[in-house]
């Protein structure tokens, strides 16, 4: 086999020529963006949406990078590793006044317009627990019950299964603390185990307090309760009496969550060179009806994002059609 | 007298080395439980220590003067690097799959021969076939990016170690300090200075894959057998020719073995810059994961384990010395292996297959022949002396040429005829369903539900649990006293002095609880590990048959990077603490398995022979002869299972992880480089103190035992 031979020598010349063709291909830069998918199935949903217009109507080749949301990703697309990211929340954000322009921060990151989608976060029961439990009326009465809530690994005191990504800055245990509710909030890494354990444990009818928001399909999976978290208040309002520990910085999180107008964010410079894509972003609405509906199809069905978005493009011309320049 | 003195000494050591110790380590443990029993919440540094020092704090100021100040530079740097990038990923996804397909598998039939083309084809055709072509293209984007820089430096500076004694004392130790780090401490710094995406990614492969490159180029050049020199040098080469024209060539077998090593190093740390933002298989199997899609993860992680095991026997094959010519009545075999080719069966295969080779070649060599005398008669016009070597040039390269004739061939039919363009739909047979299938029918199961409760239970209640419990409630003083004591009896009074530095580094940076937690996690994992592993290895020891069947399965372990190891932890444990050890048990059990089995073959037959003459029975000999004999081995192998559990640390947040890792998880997202650059050297460092603390505890038992 003299082949293998002569072929380690020819090997670095076909590489190098295989590098410079390479190198002479045009890089269709113009019409390139990159996006950062959500780390959850309702961000993921409204990015998909933009994405396919963005592909499909307006011949973009947008490239989909995975990187967990959070102040990381707003440093990311100030820096322009990527160019947008979609559905930020803004009571989770905490760069979105120091970053944002639209909301008086420094304008590194571009507000690129509301997505449409209204969104509400509370921790929440099992519609079973509070039938069982008449006394139950709202948080102040977690305590109480924090045994039913215990599990081998929280030993005596209640479990939350609460936020499941650290970078959402969801504070649970903080808040969990500050409003003197002695559970201890479990971290599972993924909203999909959340899901997952929430369900295990609706199948057991055992009692479980979950972190949860609206608009999700776990609301039509089971029914669940809200525990009515002291609401969002602006800070003269607050006062010692309600258990809200002092003003100023350190109220939050001692709250609930205010409701969320959500938005899609991206870079300034890159939106300056593509106004039609920004215009696409400015016009772009869709419902929480609809993203509820997509959401339900892929998680619970199990189907493919692209496939379930796609389906919702082709029926919907008329809304995404007046997104366009 | 003397005599008589000294066996009385050893004796005296030897009675102190078995009560003394023991009782000392007893007296500790009973120390440390009642410490335990007293406290009431976990241990924590003193704030007085912690305040002050906000290490975090000083690295973030850092990042935020070197964005200020020097971010153009990097981002020029970054710039170059997304250029290259962008245009080879365009390339290898716009261009027709075919095209791929034989970019692919030419080489590797010149390479390897029949064999490794039909594992090349398979494995390729899989990347499609379950629909991750895309993907596939980007992480080999990535690879091939960072292999070429790795080689292009580590050649260099392999060669510049070669040439000078000062230059290689200068770089060994870096070389063996970069080589006990976990892979993940790479991505770090990269982020750091490059933001993330693919340029950082392929930024932190390159350096991270360096090491065997230069390692193995300095030792190929300087092993260049001196006689070989001296004649090269009597006939009046200079130092330069004598290089390139005799020592690279001859090295070039050990320069392969490197950039093969380099090769699977560098696919391993792609898949898992998909942390920093890099696209690929890897981004596929963490979608996954995300979702809870087995099927998907396990397709994904298929298509890593394809593209490893593609090019791990690629590289290997152009590293083997070409094969040796059979004798002349046999017939080389292209496919089943050689030593049946007294089989008739075998035969029966072979022979077809060998005429549809050959006919193929003919062919390829005649259209070859008929193009070099065309091009000859060509350029006859102009010079008729060059022609000639032409046409000599390409008959000698029948293969090559006519691979570049069915590349141009595929190029022009994608342009000109029908098109080829992506990986056709119709040849898509993704199997996510029926796995996702099977695995909702198993986990419903009653009797599978109660074996998974059951061992999450035993595994947290009576393993992890207590001694999370100790670890964190043990004071740090006394954890941190014991360590130290512990090195300075095993290794000496300097390594003493820098565990003690590094453990009050981890906990002025107020990560104590968190490193204990990991530290937990990963002796639960290494003693679950020990406990499976070393009965695993001592009967690959004793059957051939069964050592047969596990090497394979190993050798594959071994190719996989580390987060394909949750896909079948997630698949049947779903998402918790006890996964998280599964996984890593899973991960750091091959070289357990191995040096087990290594330790047990390597016991001399004497040894064995004379402890069965005395009528030791076959159990005996194992447990009183061969194990203690082996023991180095073993804790070789328990030294190795410790640092790939370190290594896992950071990836099995993704299922529920807890401690050290998930800082350095959760610190990327909340852009914190500070505390995850501080939790990932904690990882570093515990590792780094158990690494020299097993180290010098095999050294002691070689010495023991005289070996």
């Amino acid at each position: 086999m003299k082949l293998a031979n002569f072929y380690r020598i020819t090997l670095a010349f076909i590489f190098s020529v295989l590098i410079s063709l390479a190198s002479v291909l045009p890089a269709n830069a113009a019409k390139r963006l990159s996006a950062s998918v959500a780390d959850w199935t309702g961000g993921m949903v409204t990015c998909q949406v933009a994405v396919a217009v963005l592909e499909q109507e307006l011949g973009y080749k947008v490239k989909r990078i995975n990187i967990p949301s959070g102040t990381g990703l707003y440093e990311a697309i100030a820096a322009g590793d990527v160019d947008f990211a979609c559905e930020s929340w803004p009571s989770y954000t905490e760069m979105d006044t120091v970053m944002v322009g639209h909301f008086g921060g420094d304008g590194s990151v571009q507000w690129l317009g509301d997505t449409g989608i209204v969104g509400a976060s509370d921790y929440y029961v099992p519609k079973y627990f509070v039938d069982a439990n008449p006394d139950f009326k709202s948080w102040k009465d977690l305590n109480k019950y924090k045994d039913q809530f215990s599990t081998i690994e929280t030993g005596d005191k209640g479990r939350l299964i609460g936020c499941p990504v650290p970078g959402w800055n969801c504070y649970d245990q903080k808040r969990l603390d500050m409003l003197g509710i002695d559970f201890i909030a479990d971290e599972l890494g993924t909203e999909t185990a959340s899901w997952a354990e929430a369900q295990a444990a609706f199948a057991r009818k055992e009692p479980f307090l979950l972190y949860s928001w609206e608009p999700h399909w776990i609301h039509a999976a089971m029914d669940l309760v809200g525990v009515k978290l002291p609401p969002n208040a602006p800070c003269e309002t607050w006062n010692e009496a309600d258990n809200y520990k002092d003003c100023g910085l350190g109220k939050w999180p001692a709250t609930g969550w205010a409701e969320d107008i959500t938005f899609n964010y991206g870079n300034p410079d890159v939106f300056k060179d593509h106004p039609e894509a920004a215009h696409m972003f400015s016009k772009f609405s869709i419902s929480n009806k609809d993203q509820a509906k997509m959401i339900y199809a892929i998680d619970k069905d199990g189907r493919d994002i692209a496939e379930v978005v796609q389906e919702w493009k082709d029926a919907n011309k008329d809304i995404w059609s007046a997104w366009l320049p | 007298m003397a005599t008589i003195n000294s066996t009385q000494n050893t004796k005296q050591n030897y009675i102190n080395d078995k009560f003394i110790l023991p009782i000392v380590i007893l007296i500790g443990i009973i120390i440390s439980l009642i410490l335990v029993k007293n406290s009431s919440s976990e241990s924590e540094f003193p704030k007085f220590i912690t305040d002050p020092f906000t290490f975090s704090t000083w690295i973030n100021f850092c990042e935020d003067w070197m964005k200020d100040n020097y971010r153009w530079f990097t981002r020029m740097i970054a710039g170059f690097i997304k250029e290259a990038y962008y245009s080879l990923e365009d390339f290898l996804i716009e261009s027709p799959w075919l095209f791929i397909l034989s970019l692919l598998l030419l080489p590797s039939i010149a390479a390897g021969g029949l064999r490794l083309g039909l594992l090349v084809l398979i494995g390729t055709m899989f990347w499609g076939i379950v629909g991750m072509w895309d993907a596939a293209m980007q992480t080999l984007a990535l690879m091939g990016l960072s292999v070429f820089l790795s080689v292009i430096f580590g050649v260099i500076t392999g060669i510049i170690c070669s040439q000078s004694d000062r230059a290689e004392g200068f770089i060994r130790p870096i070389l063996d300090t970069m080589q006990v780090m976990p892979a993940f401490v790479y991505l770090l710094p990269a982020v750091f200075f490059f933001g993330i995406g693919g340029p950082p990614a392929i930024m932190a492969t390159m350096i991270y894959a360096l090491p065997p490159v230069i390692r193995l180029t300095n030792l190929g050049i300087r092993q260049v057998p001196s006689e070989t020199i001296e004649s090269a040098t009597s006939f009046g080469s200079n130092r330069l020719q004598l290089l390139f024209k005799i020592k690279i060539p001859l090295a070039l077998p050990s320069i392969m073995m490197g950039i093969n090593q380099t090769i699977m190093m560098a696919l391993g740390l792609v898949v898992l810059a998909t942390f920093i933002g890099a696209e690929g298989l890897g981004t596929e199997v963490w979608r996954a994961i995300y979702r809870l899609k087995v099927g998907w993860a396990f397709e994904g992680g298929m298509c890593i384990l394809f593209m490893a095991i593609m090019f791990d026997r690629f590289s290997l094959a152009l590293s083997k010395s070409p094969e040796q010519d059979l004798p002349k009545n046999k017939v080389a075999f292209l496919f089943l292996p050689q030593n049946w080719d007294d089989n008739s069966l075998a035969q029966m295969v072979e022979k077809p297959l060998r005429i549809v080779w050959d006919s193929i070649s003919l062919f390829f060599t005649a259209i070859c022949y008929a193009l070099s005398h065309l091009i000859k008669n060509i350029i006859q016009i102009v010079n008729k002396n060059f022609a000639k070597n032409v046409k000599n040039f390409i008959n000698k390269r029948v293969f090559l040429f006519s691979s570049i004739l069915i590349l141009i061939f595929i190029l022009v039919f994608d342009k000109y005829g029908p098109g080829i363009g992506a990986f056709p739909d119709s040849l898509n047979m993704s199997f996510r369903k029926p796995v996702d299938v099977s695995v909702a029918w198993l986990t419903v199961q009653p009797n599978f539900i109660a074996f998974t409760k059951g061992l999450r239970a035993i595994v947290y209640l009576y393993l992890l649990h207590p001694l999370d419990i100790y670890l964190t409630h043990v004071p740090w003083w006394y954890t941190m006293g014991a360590f130290v004591l512990i090195s300075w009896v095993s290794v000496g009074v300097r390594f003493a002095i820098v565990c003690a530095v590094l453990l009050a580094f981890i906990g002025a940076c107020d990560l104590w609880m968190e490193s204990m937690i990991t530290l937990s996690s990963v002796l639960v994992s290494v003693l679950i590990c020990f406990i499976f592993g070393v009965p695993l290895g001592i009967a690959a020891a004793y059957s051939k048959r069964f050592d047969i069947f596990l090497r394979p399965i190993l050798d594959a372990m071994q190719t996989l990077p580390v987060f394909c190891y949750l896909i079948p932890v997630l698949m049947f444990f779903g998402g918790n603490i006890v996964s998280a050890v599964i996984a890593t048990v899973i991960y750091s059990l091959p070289p357990m398995v191995r040096l087990t089995t290594l330790g047990l073959s390597q016991v001399s037959v004497t040894v064995t022979e004379v402890s069965q003459s005395f009528g030791g029975t076959g159990f005996q000999t194992l447990r009183k002869i061969k194990l203690p004999m082996a023991l180095p081995s073993l804790v070789m192998g328990f030294n190795q299972a410790v640092m790939m559990a370190f290594a896992m640390q950071v990836v099995t947040p993704l299922i529920g992880g807890k401690g050290l890792g998930r800082d350095v998880f959760g610190s990327l997202a909340k852009s914190d480089t500070g505390k995850g650059l501080a939790a990932g050297l904690g990882i570093v460092l515990l590792a780094v103190i158990m690494d020299r603390l097993s180290q010098a505890w095999t050294k002691n038992q070689r010495k023991a035992l005289g070996l």
